[in-house]
């Protein structure tokens, strides 16, 4: 493992950049619950109006919300077992399982440890949460390819939301952005792999722009007054969107740069589908605007938290990375606030699919 | 500041003429929608990021103008 590093001028040296090697990814799923939910239904709430101001920016068209009945955990059981199956990997040849989730089926025990005994793996295999989101499928891959560094084999690594339980059914902010969805990626070490180029950040001052304010274990600030019920999300859309436009343009740039490469030598830019109108405005920032550079399915999905990376992978990039490889980024930011982003030639996958679950 | 009132007739869906520095934004649905346009247009024609909150704060399209450094400068 190497740190990039470059100078600032009269600054500590710039870190957060790592490149790995040895470290392949193999195969992904993706599960979605049921049948896809259209606007319709929730113009039934907010009003034909309101849905279609909205819509016209984040441009989400339908996305599919779990059953009552189903968890995040669910999700991604039922991809991970599809993924075992089609990769042929025995169950006790898993040696960790990592779980990107800010919907656990519990407070305690990690929703990991669940499904650690759903899917029957080894008692030598570790298994652990990961709370972060629209970021955290990079950091699951970086955890993932740093485990395998450490001497694991084979690591699973799920990431899944089913934000429809949180988010303020009148809130038109977020109840037409969010969507559910669950998805396992099988992550195995392979001296011959390309090397992967990882560079992260975190800004915690900006951790109120996306916010459950209730239901961990501080109190709620009783002289803050809510216009939502404090156990549901709270976006500040202009403050993530500043951030993002802030942010995000440099970490691809860095991101480049420690890999030595120029942004048209990038296949596709594999963006956290926070919102199209953002996802276009820094498309152009970056210079990805067309459909196979920048492939954007928010349309179909919603935002779904960590699983919309993976989500591309399985959907959009399915064939190209079954029949061949592609030099992607893949770029994670939001909640927290928290970014990430990895670089490195990926594929031939043994499969890259989306279930129903 | 033609290419940004015509970015913000845009966003408030009216004709670019009836967009001045006098133009209050609460008559043209300034929510959150409206400031997310507004940042990604000011970004767009003079790559400076404006605050969400202090946008949100505007009462006139004067008010946005004013949070813009090269604007003021010019």
């Amino acid at each position: 493992m190497t740190a990039a590093t470059a100078s600032v001028p009269g600054d500590r040296p710039r870190r957060g950049g790592y490149a790995l090697s040895g470290v392949a990814l193999r195969g992904v799923v993706c599960a979605t619950p049921g049948a896809p939910v259209d606007n319709a239904v929730i113009a039934k709430t907010l009003g034909d109006q309101a849905v279609a101001d909205v819509v016209k920016m984040i441009g989400v068209e339908a996305r599919h919300w779990a059953a009552p009945d189903q968890t995040s955990a669910d999700l991604c059981c039922v991809a991970a077992q599809r993924l075992l199956e089609r990769l042929d990997w025995a169950p006790d040849s898993v040696d960790a399982l990592i779980f990107v989730t800010q919907t656990p089926d519990h407070p305690l025990p990690a929703s990991a440890c669940l499904l650690h005994g759903r899917l029957g793996l080894a008692t030598d295999c570790q298994a652990f949460d990961v709370n972060l989101g629209c970021s955290g499928y990079v950091y699951g891959l970086w955890l993932a390819a740093t485990l395998i560094q450490s001497g694991c084999h084979r690591v699973l690594l799920l990431a899944g939301e089913t934000s429809s339980r949180l988010v303020d059914p009148t809130d038109r902010g977020t109840a037409v952005l969010f969507g559910d969805a669950g998805s396992a990626s099988a992550i195995e070490h392979d001296p011959n792999a390309p090397t992967m180029h990882f560079r992260m950040g975190t800004d915690g001052t900006g951790a109120g722009a996306l916010i459950v304010p209730q239901g961990g274990f501080r109190a709620v600030d009783p002289d803050r007054a809510f216009t939502i019920d404090p156990s549901r999300l709270h976006m500040d859309g202009g403050e993530v969107f500043s951030f993002t436009l802030r942010e995000v343009p440099k970490l691809v740039a860095a991101t480049l740069a420690d890999a030595g490469l120029e942004g048209e030598a990038v296949d596709a830019y594999l963006l956290h589908q926070a919102n199209r109108f953002m996802l276009r405005h820094i498309g152009k920032k970056i210079g990805a605007t067309d459909d196979q550079r920048l492939p954007i399915n928010i349309e179909r999905y919603g935002n779904t938290s960590s699983a919309t990376i993976p989500l591309l992978l399985a959907d959009d990039m399915a064939q190209r990375l079954t029949a061949g490889s592609a030099r992607l980024m893949l770029v994670g930011f939001g909640v927290g606030l928290s970014w990430g982003a990895v670089l490195a030639d990926f594929g031939p996958l043994a499969c890259a699919e989306v279930i129903s679950a | 500041m033609q290419t940004l009132y015509a970015g913000l007739a845009e966003i408030f869906e009216i004709d670019t003429s009836e967009v001045g520095p006098d133009t209050v934004l609460a008559d043209h649905n300034w929510d959150s929608l409206a400031i997310v346009s507004t940042i990604a247009l000011v970004d767009e024609i003079c790559s400076e990021l404006l605050d969400g909150a202090a946008l949100g704060e505007c009462v006139t399209v004067s008010d946005i103008v004013a949070l813009i450094p090269q604007a003021r400068a010019a």
